[in-house]
């Protein structure tokens, strides 16, 4: 008979070696998955992190993008809510947001309703509806430009030059985006939708109800977390949307395709004005801030899941 | 060792700052002439000027030290220079956009003085003096122009007797022409934006010099007159009342959606009469005319009309679309001036590349002797009478202060557009100018007239 000691060790035995305290850590989940982290964290100090913090000191100071900065307090600012061009910018990525907030949100709903009803070619649809998506900015931006021309295009049957007249040329922008993201949000939203139980829409059938009253009773109170996620993301890109703008128009004619982003640029690229523009990406993110929060708090209110 | 989950923070907090903080610093003085060899950074339109360079400009260059060309996209090149430059780094040979930019790379210290390498290899004597001129901050030639141009009136001579049409030599001639291109159906002048917004400029700068005049700019640009003056209120108007009645572009909403290739095709064709543009084009043409093309149309040029009786008849519009500086931590400045040197006057190297592939060249003061007889004699003519040219204008992207560059490219599409009047945009041009004269950063411009030495 052996005694045991209480860790592990019997009497007569060379004790057992206790595991070393970094085998142990090893072992320990809650460990592992932080060293798991640790690239995503470097990776995110050395992109966002030290970027962030240095843009809204840059926003305090003077400067250019080359050289030293002088700290000049809250001047960029005040110079900004008193410009313009800021004003302008704004104003436009305020009707480009509710643009996509309608719009796309309305195309994708619908369209991914449709497709969850359809029994034959929905893989078709699914996949061509996502192409566009999935096309380099650039690429749609050289076919809608032609599609579009006062020569030889869309442009040339209507009489209108969408993209050289101001008053449609925002408008024109905007549609040519919607066109490449609105198949993004059906694949998204039917995803959603494949998630309910069947036997709703069948219980509901069976009481008489109409398609347009299961959409509004059953699919759309049961893809609300979807919903809300996407108006969330379509709040955020809205603000930082840039490729399409730079591309088409570079801002023009006259101003009136102009939005924070590519205001931003400019200041900070073409005029070296880094620490305005600084100043411009502050806000911007201030702007996605108050929007994430106001998301949150309702989430939290509400009590809903994502 | 216990670690909990502060520390383990803590760690991960010191492990990252510890490798952002080694990824900065940088692990020297600099990252050129490593190896022996020049470091030279440069952007090329297309492959086969990448290719002529690679093989006239840096193969053959027999200098003290071999030159390694990295090749950067134009978009990128000069966010690129401007990291590397920060980080303490950087090529040896900086190029630059032109004199805007070099103020600001002078200010932070990244240029060296090349001052006594202008005498060495005696600048002065073989480049335009007012290139040199244009080149230097606080009496100090910090950057040599590797790539000068100026603006041109082009013209199918074909198209222009088909349609009993003259070159314009005055106002009333360039409004006749206008008036009866129009009259035609014609486009009067190929112009468009859609390329490249700065094209705007391009025209506010010819018109400013050949209505308001190189004294009345020159007198702006060295504080002494006013944006608001009449003058160049007029000027403004002019050029916008053109725009309004369809002379450029053929209405103001196509100039916005006009390409560039759209306007060398109208030019080839005969469906424009004319086009108003940067010597540059003399190179971007060449595909849309003659054999390259399986046409027949060809083109030439000449120097842009006087507007007004007080302007000299001819003003050739200078300015400078390249320059290029030395690294202040280049570990051999003399090595990277003795390259500049050849990059930016070797006669023989540079005719041959103008020849040959339309190469922009430097303000060389080249004469027709120069160039073989294979030169093509539009392109002949342009390098021999710029450098001399008595009458000077000023393009806005050489001798304007960055912000009030881009004030007026940016700006003046509102006056085309009836968004805002002539008078406020020469009121926005002069709360601009002041604020960045005031501070320093108005580049040197020479004086209008008697350059030629």
């Amino acid at each position: 008979m052996t005694t045991v000691l209480p860790h592990g060790a019997a009497v007569g035995q060379a004790p057992t070696r206790r595991p070393r305290r970094w085998k142990r850590l090893l072992r320990d989940n809650s460990v592992k998955g932080w060293i798991f982290m640790v690239p995503l964290i470097l990776v995110n100090v050395v992109v966002i992190l030290i970027p962030g913090i240095s843009a809204v000191y840059y926003s305090l100071t003077d400067w250019s993008g080359i050289g030293d900065a002088t700290f000049i307090g809250f001047a960029n600012y005040v110079e900004m809510f008193s410009n313009e061009a800021f004003a302008n910018a704004l104003w436009h990525n305020i009707i480009w947001t509710i643009f996509f907030l309608i719009v796309p949100m309305t195309m994708g709903l619908f369209g991914a309703y449709a497709l969850s009803r359809l029994r034959r070619f929905a893989l078709f649809f699914r996949v061509a509806f996502f192409i566009p998506y999935i096309i380099a900015t650039v690429v749609i931006a050289s076919i809608w430009r032609v599609l579009l021309s006062p020569d030889v295009g869309l442009g040339k049957i209507l009489g209108i030059n969408f993209l050289g007249e101001s008053e449609w040329a925002l408008g024109a922008v905007a549609f040519i985006n919607n066109w490449a993201w609105w198949g993004f949000l059906v694949v998204v939203f039917l995803a959603s939708m494949q998630g309910i139980n069947p036997s709703l829409y069948e219980a509901a059938s069976l009481d008489g109800a109409s398609p347009a009253r299961q959409f509004i009773s059953i699919t759309l109170p049961a893809i609300r977390p979807t919903f809300m996620f996407l108006g969330l993301m379509t709040i955020i890109w809205s603000f930082l949307s840039f490729d399409y703008v730079y591309i088409l128009t570079q801002g023009g004619p006259a101003g009136s395709t102009e939005v924070l982003s590519t205001l931003l640029y400019r200041e900070a690229f073409t005029n070296l004005n880094a620490g305005y523009a600084s100043a411009i990406g502050v806000i911007m993110a201030a702007i996605t801030g108050v929007v994430v929060a106001a998301y949150l708090w309702i989430r939290k209110t509400r009590d809903w899941e994502i | 060792m216990n670690i909990d989950r502060r520390g383990f923070l803590a760690l991960t907090g010191a492990v990252s700052l510890a490798g952002v903080l080694a990824a900065c610093s940088g692990g020297g003085n600099s990252g050129s002439s490593a190896g022996g060899k020049i470091q030279f950074w440069n952007f090329f339109a297309d492959a086969d000027n990448e290719k002529y360079f690679r093989e006239h400009f840096v193969k053959a260059y027999k200098g003290s030290k071999e030159v390694e060309l990295t090749v950067k996209s134009n978009d990128t090149i000069d966010r690129l220079v401007q990291t590397a430059l920060a980080a303490g780094k950087g090529p040896d040979l900086i190029l630059t956009p032109g004199p805007s930019q070099v103020a600001a790379y002078q200010s932070a210290g990244y240029l060296a003085d090349l001052t006594e390498y202008a005498q060495k290899y005696k600048w002065n004597d073989v480049l335009a003096p007012w290139s040199l001129e244009a080149s230097k901050i606080d009496g100090k030639l910090v950057t040599l122009p590797t790539q000068y141009e100026s603006m041109a009136f082009y013209f199918n001579p074909a198209v222009l007797e088909k349609n009993k049409l003259t070159v314009p030599d005055s106002r009333e001639s360039f409004e006749a022409f206008c008036t009866e291109a129009a009259g035609k159906g014609m486009v009067p002048i190929a112009a468009g934006n859609a390329d490249w917004k700065g094209a705007n400029e391009w025209h506010l700068s010819v018109f400013l010099n050949h209505h308001a005049g190189g004294e009345a700019v020159y007198s702006a640009l060295t504080g002494k007159t006013p944006w608001t003056d009449p003058i160049f209120v007029d000027t403004i108007e002019l050029l916008s009342g053109y725009f309004k009645k369809g002379w450029f572009g053929g209405s103001v909403d196509a100039y916005f959606t006009n390409q560039f290739p759209k306007l060398y095709k109208q030019l080839a064709s005969g469906e424009a009469a004319g086009m108003v543009s940067g010597t540059w084009e003399m190179g971007n043409m060449r595909p849309y005319f003659g054999k390259e093309a399986g046409n027949d149309a060809d083109w030439d040029w000449t120097t842009f009309p006087s507007l007004r009786k007080e302007v000299p008849n001819e003003v050739w519009d200078l300015g400078i679309g390249q320059s290029t500086g030395i690294n202040s931590k280049s570990a051999d400045v003399a090595a990277a001036a003795e390259y500049l040197n050849f990059l930016a006057t070797d006669v023989k190297t540079l005719t041959k590349a103008i020849e040959e592939v339309s190469w922009p060249a430097t303000p060389l003061k080249l004469e027709l002797a120069d160039f073989s007889a294979n030169a093509d004699p539009r392109l002949s003519r342009l390098y021999t009478e710029l450098p001399v040219a008595k009458n000077i204008g000023y393009l806005t992207w050489t001798f304007y202060p960055q912000e009030t560059e881009t004030y007026m490219i940016q700006e003046f599409e509102k006056v085309i557009t009836d968004k805002m009047s002539a008078k406020d945009f020469c009121a926005g041009i002069q709360e601009r100018f002041a604020k960045e004269f005031a501070d320093g950063k108005v580049p040197t411009a020479p004086k209008p007239s008697g350059l030629a030495s």
